[in-house]
């Protein structure tokens, strides 16, 4: 038993981190807000040449072939920094959907382009005014011989302005027990698509609705059994939230480091405020939480990787826990801080604002407590 | 990473497995798990326990071969509480003896006391009990007040303890007692091991809110113990003491194996017990707590499996087992209040008339005592706050 992170996978790490750290942290977030995405493109081309992209990708299509737990650090790296744009639904969440149930000519098309990074796919998953329910999704997929033909409106699409491609989830077939459900990869430049950035909490994030007006695709665009969807989706969320909790993992991280640093400077009534017990108190819970987060992220994630009998259940309850610990966490960060806590200048805000973005990301923590219920077959 | 086992490991845990269905008590195995009443009876009963499992070896198996241990490791001693637990094996009456005393001689004792000492701690001939805490020094040890005055070749010791668990059982005390008022508060502090069976030495017992008895308070009125009694140098205690608290590491562990038993016969509670006609593990608002507590007692563990390979790694333990402590007591008392809480208005029944099996209520008292027990969560935030996030010292 060694339950810890490798001496290679913790190098990595630091390579990231230092190139993050160069690139000014959370200043890549912080111009996102500003709609200025240039320093996210120069980012990702810097992370895709440290060979961040392809960790997972088989080596026939230009990656590396390692496991899933050697993807950890960088997500956590990139929790840590905040940082925008579309590592988890392209690299954690897309390539092993494409990896285990595309064709041939899919994977050909996008794996290579996804572990070199120059192709970004984002998941077009929820409807205007609809819930996260599969019975919910309404976007049409109509069938004229090889060619489909794709209408509807899709909301919330992450940094859907710079993706390439969209996994686009749509009605197939007019069953609504969670069934009938495709998966369809819509690029960007298809005639037809059109988005718009939505107004979102957390700035640092390009939300957008992406409408599909007519979009005329080949039936080959299909990743996955038609009409079948519903079982991939499983999987695929698995291993998105797995990464998820790896990201948020990151950014309590952060939290917690920026809290005793700040206890430790920040002086009142003649003392650092560390010293006080209600806030000693308090950072040793943060650090309870952040180090419990840890130790069920890691373990989901490895469950995955041997494909334990356990990993819904493991993947689902971090989820559940770790959505919830980060937002307490990135409260705490604020009342700790004080005063300068609620000011735009200081990072706390953004960290709140990322926790809120994926508190309801996909479901809610009470979703995900009841399939890891229904898993261990309560 | 890898959280499995190998095979070396795994046939480790069928040797102990076999060994303790060849072994445990009568109707032990079928689930019949009650010691007896009577407090002595129960004290014969656990000292015949310990004596057979030390027959088979499996007493202090973390100790070197040389002084009756196996030089298990680390991994194998998880492997061991896991399996007791499992068992639900008696526990071991000279737990403090096992854990404190003993790894303390092999440390810092001298040759007389270990060859003096160690045998009848494994065989439980000499159970053992701490004497720490007083009425004015709980989580502040260096405001101890029990004194021990020189005299010829005898230290006469005077003052009181108090939560002393095993006090009422105990032929032996590892006593820290003041020897020095001249030097700073934590200096001054010597340990002692004292014969509890001697005129002098006086023990009451404290009834815990649950009926339960197992502290006591110790009254020492011109009590004798003898220079090769001393553990480490007069007045140097505190080193002793620190040394100590290196070892009770392994005590954690077995709590938090328990805790997952525990939460084990929680879902069969929960699949037990029904409301409409439905088991509750059906109902909604049980199914999202169940999974809440459920995902807590796997962040103690697998916390616990990290820091494990984090002082594996260093060479030895640190302060992360404040995060397995604070976070394993905690647990426990939502866990039981949890457990209480979903009989419903037939929870505040208990003993004979309780809804369920009432060690539900009994041990739902006693969780308010493991937050206190063995260094208060306070004390655990502080060594949490101060040792592991680098924040500044209370001042003192």
């Amino acid at each position: 038993m060694d339950f810890s992170l490798n001496e290679e996978q913790e190098m990595f790490r630091g390579s990231v981190r230092k190139y993050l750290d160069g690139g000014g942290q959370t200043k890549i977030a912080r111009e996102m807000a500003k709609n200025n995405t240039n320093l996210l493109t120069k980012t990702w081309k810097g992370l895709a040449q440290l060979g961040c992209m392809g960790i997972t990708v088989k080596e026939e299509y230009g990656g590396a072939e390692l496991t899933t737990v050697d993807q950890v650090p960088v997500l956590e790296e990139l929790g840590r920094a905040l940082l925008p744009g579309l590592y988890l639904e392209t690299v954690a969440f897309a390539a092993p959907m494409i990896e285990k149930f595309g064709t041939t000519e899919q994977k050909e098309k996008y794996l290579p382009g996804i572990a070199d990074g120059s192709r970004t796919i984002s998941l077009a998953w929820l409807e205007p005014g609809k819930c996260f329910n599969l019975n919910d999704i309404q976007m049409t997929a109509k069938f004229d011989g090889d060619s489909m033909i794709l209408n509807g409106s899709k909301t919330l699409v992450p940094e859907g302005n710079l993706a390439d491609t969209y996994l686009v989830l749509v009605r197939s077939e007019s069953e609504t027990d969670g069934k009938g459900i495709s998966f369809v990869l819509v690029d960007r430049n298809d005639d037809g698509v059109d988005y718009r950035v939505l107004q979102a909490m957390d700035e640092t994030r390009h939300l957008t609705e992406v409408n599909f007006k007519n979009v005329i695709v080949s039936n080959s665009r299909i990743l996955g059994e038609l009409h079948r969807g519903e079982d991939a989706i499983e999987e695929g969320l698995l291993y998105l939230n797995a990464a998820l909790t790896s990201i948020m993992v990151g950014g309590m991280d952060k939290i917690v480091e920026m809290c005793a640093e700040y206890a430790k400077i920040r002086v009142q009534f003649g003392q650092p405020i560390g010293r006080f017990q209600a806030i000693k108190h308090r950072i040793a819970d943060m650090k309870l939480d952040l180090e419990t987060a840890r130790s069920l992220s890691y373990y989901a994630v490895w469950a995955l990787d041997e494909k334990a009998e356990d990993a819904a259940v493991a993947v689902n309850s971090a989820r559940a826990f770790i959505t919830e610990a980060y937002l307490r966490l990135a409260g705490h960060g604020i009342q700790i801080h004080g005063g300068i806590g609620v000011t735009e200048e200081i990072d706390c805000h953004l960290y709140l604002k990322r926790a809120q973005y994926y508190q309801t990301y996909l479901g809610n923590s009470r979703l995900y407590r009841e399939k890891a219920a229904t898993a261990l077959n309560w | 990473m890898d959280f499995s086992f190998t095979k070396k490991e795994e046939e480790y845990r069928r040797t102990l497995r076999i060994w303790l269905e060849e072994n445990l008590p009568e109707g032990w195995i079928e689930g019949k798990r009650d010691l007896p009443e009577n407090e002595e009876e129960q004290a014969q009963f656990l000292r015949d326990w310990q004596k057979k499992m030390n027959d088979g070896g499996w007493v202090a198996i973390a100790w070197p071969e040389k002084y009756g241990g196996q030089s298990a490791s680390v991994i194998e001693e998880i492997i061991y509480h896991q399996e007791m637990v499992r068992a639900g094996a008696p526990h071991l009456i000279n737990y403090i003896g096992i854990h404190m005393v003993g790894p303390t001689l092999m440390d810092i004792g001298t040759e007389e006391q270990r060859e003096k000492f160690i045998p009848k701690i494994l065989n439980a001939e000499e159970v053992w009990c701490q004497g720490y805490s007083e009425p004015n020094a709980g989580s502040d040890l260096s405001a101890l007040k029990t004194s021990a005055v020189k005299q010829g070749d005898k230290w006469i010791i005077n003052g009181q303890k108090v939560w002393t668990s095993y006090g009422h059982l105990a032929d032996r005390c590892f006593l820290l007692a003041r020897t020095s008022n001249l030097e700073k508060k934590h200096k001054g502090i010597t340990v002692f091991l004292v014969d509890m069976k001697q005129p002098g030495v006086e023990v009451r017992p404290i009834i815990q809110m649950n009926g339960k008895h197992d502290f006591n308070e110790v009254y020492f009125n011109d009590a004798v113990a003898y220079d090769e009694e001393i553990v480490g140098e007069i007045d140097e205690g505190w080193k002793v003491m620190i040394n100590l608290m290196l070892h009770e590491r392994t005590g954690i562990g077995a709590q938090i194996f328990t805790l997952e038993k525990q939460f084990s016969d929680l879902v069969l509670l929960t699949n037990e017990l029904k409301e409409n006609g439905q088991p509750l593990i059906k109902d909604p608002f049980t199914r999202q707590k169940m999974v809440e507590l459920y995902t807590r007692c796997r962040g103690v563990l697998l916390t616990y499996y990290r820091n494990i390979t984090t002082s594996m790694k260093r060479g030895y333990p640190g302060a992360e087992s404040s995060m397995d402590k604070l976070m394993s007591s905690e647990l426990t008392k939502d866990l039981f209040e949890f457990a209480v809480s979903i009989q419903g208005h037939q929870g505040v029944l208990w003993k004979e008339d309780a809804l369920a099996n009432p060690f539900w209520q009994l041990d739902y008292l006693s969780s308010f005592g493991v937050t206190i027990g063995g260094g208060t969560s306070e004390v655990q935030r502080n060594t949490i706050g101060e040792r592991l996030l680098g924040l500044p010292k209370d001042l003192r």
